[in-house]
């Protein structure tokens, strides 16, 4: 006797039982039923990388109210709307961002352009201009609380985060109390004879001091010993700094020669990192309040957004308006970032460009955490990699760029000659990071 | 500004941090067993990844703490993390899931043999609703041709004087049902069977579901069958000008048009594993097609005739194919090597009119030829053979008379035991248990109860996922692999003048090459394990390589690296071979010594041994 089976489906257990229910799913797991499966994720992969740059569209809005180029930006620390900006008019205005509204106007803050901004606390701004007064504002009033006149065109301010301490850049480094009308100390590197262009506080040691000068210096002071502790000497002057807001010893150097640089106060004979991408001085850079990224905004008109710990390919935000950018910031959600640039205003864009702004529910969520997973596991891959890397730029900015690596590489092969004919040994090639500083004193 | 310092170096970066010490014991107690099932359930139903908790996911995963570079680390970690995990889940699903049950037939004992089990018999046994499969279509319109849709559920026949019909063979109901009036070679149904396309005497058409003609593809001249690639949404046709065209369904272009040149072609088929075309010629050929080769990926003389009929296996990845020629023979391939037939025996009918092969998805070959349907199991027909006997039978069908002659199509209804015979007198379908996968897929559209709904979700996922025509090729893993090593030859900076324009600057060079050429390189091991495997694979060395290797006399690679090496040059690398070599030498003479006078060296004192400059070391 013979058995036979022959395969009978259960209609049952593959339809809905009552209409309106869910039809049943069936799986089965045999590869050999999936066929392609590698190259279909790869086609998803390439979808959602187009998805992604489909999506972004970085621009939010921006702020109007300056007649002349927007000269500096700053953020109050415990407030994610209240942003303030001074431009060469010598207009200070306080806005808000959620609003997109003036919470003041002081067209005539200072005779001259506005070069430093600082929030004091809850509701006071302190200004300083290149009419040598710093200016005490209470938000909401149009006259100055207090002004502290000082002797040279100022060029930086900052305010203490714990005291009502702030600092003054001009020839040198000053330091001021809110109750006092002349400054509490002058700080200076006993040699220099440079212009401080920019001073900041360290976020955690509320005494430390860093300041970047014209004489190509980057300057470490302590207001409790009075005096400068260490300064470096780099190639190439540095136009801006930011101190970490995670890693109290890290500061960021947006600096003259295109480049980025992070250092680790604790060694400075060379930078930690290099960050490449701007092809014009980097006036400005901002560090998100997370610390995992910061901004940076140069000469070449572009605003970049950069991953820390990856010094290459940022995302670049640029319109066709929009001029030199001299002074950017992220707000302190980490979400947005601002950029005041030569014509004028200030512009608000997305920190990430293709994230969706207002609800977004946990299915579509989902569905966005699929795609970014696909477009990072596939990379590697050529067409969904170049989709996913690819920004385009403005023509001048990649022409610029075209050119700077021209030259950079002919450097390089000339380098490689010159080493190929000397005695075999003789030079060594110098690794890019050991090339930035030039000597280190204290 | 110290203060700063020493409360940054008392935070120590992330690689040198101790371990906290987690009250791991007392946890344990609680997470120990989390339950799998809602745990898997509650991660598709409840919140995205991110907003997870990790706590119960807890599985084993390759650390990789001799990996220095933490970045890399934790990527590896975090992947290997990750496949663990999918596997874990993977596990516990494949309880829940149905098992796929198929159907058999099991002899008691050895004496008995399956072939004698007629329909009848099988009917009988299997009863209820699976004897519906069982089913005799008298019709008048000529040989038939039979298709069915990805799923089983529909079936479309094609009768040579151009009756055209399609069904649901599920309920029976008739979608549509055309007589053409001209000669219908074949059909295929395209994406789901709400489309079907029909080989007809000049052109391919294109109807729909209700059999409205949607489409004449007037660049498929005079075709004679027709293949659909469902991943890549091409429509494949091959006609009696020898010409194999695929048309992209989807956007309606034409993608690639090749030129067999071994004139009129009757066979096509496809493998469903990576989308390739097999093409059987009159010559005896069978050749294998891409649409991104404008020649055969592979060519093989499988027949010394004709050939009538090529299938590919679904059940093992497409790694065999069954071929049938006019010369009365059947031939079982494996298309990893193409070293001749594993096995192949003759036909009973010897060849007189066409013989149909066809796989089943679970490996059951049926072999159609004369007035009878013969099916073979697997693993007997897969062995390598050398006689031409028969494989054993499983079962055999007789078609119920000779007017019922040829048998121009076979076709296994996927996701059942069921295969469908075209002849001459309509279609007639036979249960052959064990021929169909029991279980079924509903996301990838292989459920034989698809609803509406579901349909047209796949329909346009399907589209989005729609895989480029390029990417068809033998292998179908080929995609995501890593890439072959680069073909550009690293030029060493050693300045031989040979080599100039192909040389690269250091500074693009590999890093074991720059390491290399600024002398930091460790490189005695790597020559000296250069020099072993030079020796093991002596015999695979390309002519020129050895010529370039020929040594005179006594020689050892080592040496032919120093003669190589331009002696006034003082080279690290080599310096370090001569010393070596003085090594060993100074070695291999103490142990010759050692063997001749024991362990104590004897030397011949001598009366000039006063001589000897002892500051030689």
């Amino acid at each position: 006797m013979v058995k036979i089976s022959v395969l009978q489906h259960d209609p049952s257990s593959h339809t809905a039982t009552r209409p309106g229910d869910p039809t049943p799913v069936s799986r089965n797991l045999n590869p050999l039923m999936h066929p392609f499966s590698r190259a279909r994720e790869r086609t998803r992969a390439l979808n959602a990388a187009k998805m992604d740059r489909m999506f972004a569209i970085p621009f939010v809005g921006a702020l109007e109210g300056h007649v002349d180029a927007v000269e500096v930006l700053a953020k109050q620390g415990d407030s994610i709307s209240t942003v303030a900006s001074g431009s060469w008019d010598g207009g200070v205005i306080v806005h808000n961002l959620s609003q997109r509204t003036h919470i003041v106007r002081l067209p005539l803050a200072h005779k001259g352009k506005v070069t430093g901004l600082c929030f004091a606390g809850d509701s006071r701004l302190l200004s300083c201009g290149v009419d040598r007064n710093v200016k005490l504002w209470n938000i909401g009033s149009d006259e100055p609380l207090n002004v502290f006149p000082g002797k040279h065109a100022l060029n930086s301010i900052d305010h203490q985060r714990s005291s009502a301490m702030f600092a003054t850049a001009s020839t040198l480094v000053q330091v001021w109390d809110e109750t006092k009308s002349a400054p509490i100390s002058n700080l200076t590197f006993p040699t220099s004879t440079e212009t401080i262009s920019s001073v900041r506080f360290n976020l955690s040691e509320s005494s430390i001091l860093a300041s970047v000068g014209s004489d190509r210096t980057f300057t470490l002071y302590d207001i409790r010993t009075g005096k400068a502790e260490r300064r470096v000497v780099m190639q190439m002057r540095a136009n801006a700094l930011s101190w970490s807001p995670t890693f109290p010893t890290n500061i960021l150097l947006a600096s003259e020669d295109h480049n980025l640089y992070t250092f680790d106060i604790r060694r400075l004979d060379a930078p930690s990192l290099i960050y490449k991408g701007h092809v014009a001085a980097v006036v400005s850079c901002d560090w998100s309040p997370t610390g995992t990224e910061f901004v940076s905004g140069g000469w070449d008109r572009t605003v970049r957004i950069w991953q820390t710990g990856q010094g290459h390919s940022p995302e670049v935000y640029h319109t066709k308006r929009m001029q030199r950018v001299t002074s950017t910031l992220f707000t302190t959600d980490a979400r947005f970032v601002l950029s005041g640039s030569d014509d004028g205003n200030v512009r608000i864009w997305k920190g990430k460009a293709s994230e969706r702004l207002g609800i977004v529910t946990a299915r579509e969520r989902a569905a966005i955490e699929y795609r970014n997973s696909l477009v990072d596991r596939w990379k590697m891959d050529k067409e969904v990699g170049k989709v996913a890397r690819t920004r385009h730029l403005p023509k001048p900015v990649y022409t610029a760029n075209k050119l700077k690596n021209t030259m950079l590489e002919s450097r390089r092969v000339k380098e490689e000659r010159r080493r190929k004919h000397t005695r075999a040994g003789e030079s060594k090639p110098k690794p890019e990071r050991k090339k930035v500083v030039l000597v280190e004193q204290s | 500004m110290d203060a700063l310092i020493a409360k940054a170096d008392a935070a120590q970066p992330l690689s040198r941090k101790r371990k906290r010490t987690q009250p791991v014991n007392a946890k344990a107690g609680l997470s120990q067993t989390p339950d799998k099932t809602s745990a898997s359930i509650a991660k598709n139903t409840s919140l995205p990844k991110s907003l997870r908790s990790r706590n119960n996911e807890k599985v084993e995963a390759p650390q990789y703490r001799h990996i220095a570079n933490p970045k890399l680390r934790r990527s590896l970690v975090k992947t290997s993390t990750h496949i663990a995990q999918s596997q874990a889940l993977l596990s516990d699903a494949v309880d829940l899931l149905p098992s796929d049950e198929t159907g058999f037939v099991q002899a008691e004992d050895t004496m008995e043999r399956t072939w004698r089990l007629s329909q009848a018999d099988i009917v009988k046994e299997a009863g209820g609703e699976a004897a519906r499969g069982r089913l005799e279509m008298k019709l008048d319109g000529g040989p038939y041709k039979v298709r069915y849709t990805k799923n089983g559920r529909h079936m479309a026949i094609a009768g040579r004087t151009g009756h055209v019909a399609s069904f649901d063979t599920l309920t029976g109901a008739v979608h549509s049902e055309l007589q053409l009036g001209e000669t219908c070679s074949d059909v295929v149904f395209l994406q789901d069977h709400s489309f079907y396309a029909v080989a007809q005497q000049k052109y391919v058409f294109i109807y729909d579901r209700d059999g409205v003609e949607i489409h004449k593809l007037k660049a498929h001249v005079s075709p004679t069958r027709l293949e659909f690639l469902p991943y890549h949404w091409l429509l494949a046709s091959v006609g009696t000008g020898g010409y194999l065209k695929y048309q992209d369904t989807s956007t309606g272009q034409l993608v690639a048009e090749h030129r067999t040149a071994l004139g009129a072609c009757s066979v096509l088929t496809q493998n469903p594993q990576n989308a390739v075309l097999y093409l059987g010629h009159q010559n005896g050929c069978v050749t294998l097609w891409t649409p991104n080769l404008p020649h055969p990926a592979v060519k093989v003389l499988a027949h010394l005739g004709p050939v009538s009929s090529i299938s590919v296996d679904p059940s093992e990845s497409g790694r065999y194919m069954a071929t049938a020629g006019k010369d009365g023979s059947v031939k079982v391939w494996d298309c990893r090597n193409w070293k001749g037939a594993v096995r192949e025996w003759n036909l009973r009918s010897g060849g007189k009119g066409d013989a149909e092969v066809e796989w089943s998805q679970k490996g059951v070959l049926a072999v159609g030829s004369g007035g009878s349907v013969n099916m073979y199991t697997s693993p007997s027909i897969k062995t390598p053979h050398h006689s031409l006997s028969h494989p054993p039978l499983y079962l055999t069908h007789p078609l119920p008379s000779a007017s019922h002659r040829p048998i121009t199509s076979l076709r296994f209804a996927p996701f059942q035991d069921i295969l469908t015979i075209g002849h001459a007198r309509g279609t007639s379908g036979i249960l052959v248990p064990g021929a169909g996968e029991g279980g079924m897929d509903s996301g990838e559209g292989l459920d034989l109860y698809e609803g509406v709904k579901g349909r047209r979700e796949r329909e346009v996922r399907g589209l989005l996922d729609k895989i480029q025509p390029d990417l068809i090729t033998l292998d179908s893993e080929l995609v995501g692999s890593l890439a072959a090593p680069s073909k550009l030859t690293i030029g060493t900076t050693g300045g031989s003048g040979s080599s100039r324009a192909t040389e690269i600057p250091f500074s693009r060079l590999p890093r074991a090459e720059r390491l290399r050429v600024s002398g930091k390189a460790d490189l005695t091991e790597e020559v000296y394990s250069d020099a072993g495997s030079a020796n093991e694979n002596d015999g695979k060395k390309t002519t020129e390589e050895r010529e370039k290797k020929k040594m005179r006399g006594k020689g050892k690679s080592l040496k032919r690296y120093l003669r190589k090496q331009r002696k006034n040059v003082i080279d690290p690398t080599a310096v370090a071979i001569r010393s070596k070599i003085e090594k060993q030498k100074s070695e291999r003479k103490a142990e010759i010594r050692k063997a001749k006078y024991g362990d104590e060296p004897q030397e011949k004192s001598s009366a000039l041994d006063r001589f000897k400059r002892t500051s030689k070391e």
